[in-house]
């Protein structure tokens, strides 16, 4: 077997003027060693770093479902930003209350959603949004929008349904709205 | 030789402190990215995986509470389980098949459990909810349980609907989208 730490030369040390000193303690290591790096192989392949993180959500308590709805109504209409998500990441906004008019198409991201949201919330005190995502678009849609209130640190939003109404609107302003 | 050892157990050392060991996964999901997002326990977590076909699939985390889990079952729903079930229960990590099929599952072994395509838990079984019962069941064996939905990125938004609206039936109010991290000027999209 290969020992590394060799023993001391009795020459070279009375070469030094250390003839006196006792060779050293050699200990045999390598299986040690082998067995370190086992387990090191181990643990780096039946382990994992990763650890789950998430987006915290709170639902309003559904008895009061009637007094939510008075608390949305309460809102006033220049208080309000509605965002619509639509299938292909599609996203329409309006402020107040729906007009064919009034609805505009958006991009998710920095330049669209971001900047409209920061402008939102800088020029309306107590800022509301209403996120109400289509049933027919994709659960990264809703997190995109979430994700977005948390950063841009909406004051208030909630999650909401899209009424027959505002899709009627929406059709009406030529916006294609796939029947839920 | 001697920094060589030290070097090597310092990394063992790390790597045991700072992991967790790997858990086979009972389905697999891309997760949706988000920048904001808090860290989650490892523990007393009920998580309810949805995959792109919006089949639900449930895991808990530690073993001894999934054996505390099944016995509630098991005595809700009048059914009897071996001891051999118990242990089979503890081992898998999660699973998603209605309770009439569950039995069935935990007798097989599990080379072949992995193989077996699992339909997810009912939500609408005739006018049982059997995912809520698992939920107030996961509830009643750990008070302080946190629930996270694993929703896959391009899952429909009306079928993660049906399983929020499942929670919030069950007067789960508060609980986490299990999300990946992304940076702040990350605009791309699945």
């Amino acid at each position: 077997m290969l020992d590394i730490d060799d023993l001391p030369n009795p020459n070279r040390l009375r070469r030094l003027g250390r003839a006196k000193e006792k060779p050293g303690v050699v200990t045999d290591m390598n299986s040690m060693v082998d067995m370190a790096f086992l387990l090191l192989t181990f643990f780096m392949l039946s382990t994992t770093m990763y650890r789950p993180r998430g987006l915290e959500i709170a639902f309003p308590v559904p008895d009061d479902t009637e007094t939510r709805v008075k608390e949305v109504q309460a809102v006033k209409a220049s208080q309000a930003l509605t965002l619509i998500a639509m299938p292909e990441s599609k996203l329409y906004y309006y402020r107040g209350l729906p007009e064919a008019s009034s609805i505009k198409s958006l991009s998710y991201g920095k330049a669209g959603l971001r900047t409209l949201l920061q402008k939102f919330i800088q020029e309306t005190p107590k800022a509301v949004v209403l996120l109400k995502p289509h049933p027919d678009c994709v659960f990264e849609d809703l997190v995109t929008l979430l994700d977005e209130m948390n950063i841009s640190r909406v004051p208030r939003y909630a999650i909401d349904k899209a009424s027959e109404e505002e899709l009627q609107i929406m059709r009406s302003a030529g916006i294609p709205v796939p029947n839920p | 030789m001697t920094p060589m050892v030290d070097m090597a157990f310092l990394l063992v050392t790390f790597f045991l402190l700072a992991t967790t060991f790997k858990t086979g996964e009972v389905v697999w999901v891309q997760i949706p990215r988000s920048v904001a997002g808090l860290n989650l326990p490892m523990t007393d977590l009920l998580t309810i995986s949805v995959n792109k076909d919006g089949q639900a699939y449930l895991s808990l985390t530690s073993p001894a509470t999934r054996r505390a889990w099944l016995q509630k079952h098991a005595q809700v729903n009048q059914i009897q389980y071996t001891e051999e079930e118990y242990r089979a229960f503890e081992a898998m990590s999660g699973f998603g098949v209605p309770t009439a099929q569950l039995r069935q599952l935990l007798q097989m072994p599990s080379e072949e459990r992995k193989r077996f395509k699992q339909a997810g838990i009912p939500m609408k079984a005739g006018n049982k909810n059997e995912l809520a019962d698992w939920i107030i069941l996961a509830r009643v064996v750990i008070p302080r349980l946190r629930i996270a939905i694993k929703a896959d990125a391009t899952t429909p938004y009306k079928k993660v609907e049906d399983v929020i609206k499942t929670l919030t039936d069950i007067n789960v109010l508060r609980f986490t989208l299990i999300t990946q991290p992304k940076g702040l000027d990350d605009d791309a999209r699945y």
